[in-house]
């Protein structure tokens, strides 16, 4: 068993021991699992099914360059774009990220292509954050957390000096 | 009566296997298929089945991971006072503020609605604005249920651990620069 699965196991005994010592409910437990289950799996398996293709047909030369350990500094701009112009909802995000992660992408280049798409979504923009609290704050906002995903790239580089922890699944 | 009982009202099951089956659905596996002919076009048999046997070995790897990711969700989303961290947003000044709406955001569940809806809410009172970017942007980066549910299962679990980690002192770093913006901030539906 690799050290996240097992981190992840030892977290779910000590919750579901306070569950069990607070006597919550299984109920609507069993039921956000179900429901979240069913929102993420299937479409899961096709998003990984149609990266893995797409993973064989982009040059991963092209991708390795870009966003790969050679790329340097220039992998971290290229991520946070990359981030910023997908219009879309976490399983196409995710998706990319692993055609990214397949083609030998860092792991800096993947954390800030994720941090940038996260912060930066432009569907959520459009529909939530516009319509709610209007143009004055996004532009705000924008500026505010423009450094966020640079500044998580040039960490995850630091610690990638130190320790290899961190791979994604997909490229083990 | 008991507390299962949800799983046999058929409007809840209907509204599940809409979820999982629903257009969205159709159109991952139909991005599948279309790529799938795709790669056997172009690079021939041989490499299709080589990326289906690389899918068949990642999904064996990952199940265990999903299950277990979207069961600690499960559990933090009922037993997470997150109401009472979100009504702290935005009641603090200082560094104090910034770290409390940091921790509201990070509990904050899933989807941008319910989000957005808190980030308005609070955003007409006229709270910190160093607060305010500070929620959304620990929701966005660090939000427990989001990385649960997509970090993990597509990423793995190290991965997911590794940006979280990372990723904890930003939301307030983002603050503290909306602090010192020098813009007049209109908030919609606030009164000026």
């Amino acid at each position: 068993m690799s050290t996240g699965l097992l981190v992840l196991v030892i977290l779910l005994v000590i919750l579901a021991g306070l569950a069990v010592q607070q006597r919550q409910d299984a109920g609507p437990i069993a039921r956000r699992f179900v429901e979240q289950f069913a929102m993420l799996v299937p479409r899961m398996l096709f998003a990984l099914i149609a990266a893995g293709f797409i993973a064989k047909l982009i040059p991963k030369e092209a991708i390795a360059s870009l966003l790969g350990d050679d790329a340097g500094l220039l992998a971290l701009p290229v991520a946070v774009a990359a981030g910023l112009i997908v219009p879309a909802g976490p399983v196409i995000a995710f998706a990319i990220a692993a055609v990214f992660a397949k083609s030998g992408a860092s792991v800096p280049a993947l954390i800030a292509f994720i941090t940038s798409w996260s912060i930066f979504a432009a569907h959520r923009i459009l529909i939530y954050e516009v319509p709610l609290l209007g143009a004055s704050f996004l532009r705000m906002r924008i500026i505010s957390a423009m450094a966020v995903p640079f500044m998580a790239g040039v960490i995850a580089m630091i610690v990638g000096l130190v320790t290899a922890f961190g791979q994604p699944l997909l490229t083990q | 009566m008991d507390v299962f009982d949800f799983f046999k009202d058929p409007a809840w099951r209907k509204a599940v296997v809409f979820t999982a089956f629903g257009k969205s659905f159709w159109g991952f596996a139909g991005a599948a298929v279309a790529f799938g002919v795709l790669c056997w076009l172009i690079k021939g048999p041989e490499e299709v089945w080589a990326a289906l046997d690389e899918d068949l070995g990642l999904l064996v790897d990952l199940m265990p991971r999903v299950v277990v990711a979207l069961s600690i969700a499960a559990l933090i989303w009922v037993m997470m006072p997150r109401e009472k961290m979100s009504a702290l947003v935005g009641t603090e000044s200082g560094m104090r503020g910034l770290i409390i709406a940091t921790i509201a955001g990070t509990v904050t569940p899933g989807g941008p609605s319910s989000a957005y809806a808190l980030l308005a809410a609070v955003a007409v009172t006229g709270a910190d604005r160093g607060a305010l970017v500070a929620y959304i942007t620990a929701w966005a980066t660090l939000g427990l249920q989001r990385i649960l549910i997509w970090d993990v299962p597509f990423m793995g679990a190290e991965f997911a651990m590794l940006r979280f980690a990372i990723c904890i002192p930003l939301p307030i770093i983002a603050g503290l620069i909306a602090r010192r913006l020098p813009f007049t901030l209109q908030i919609k539906g606030a009164e000026t």
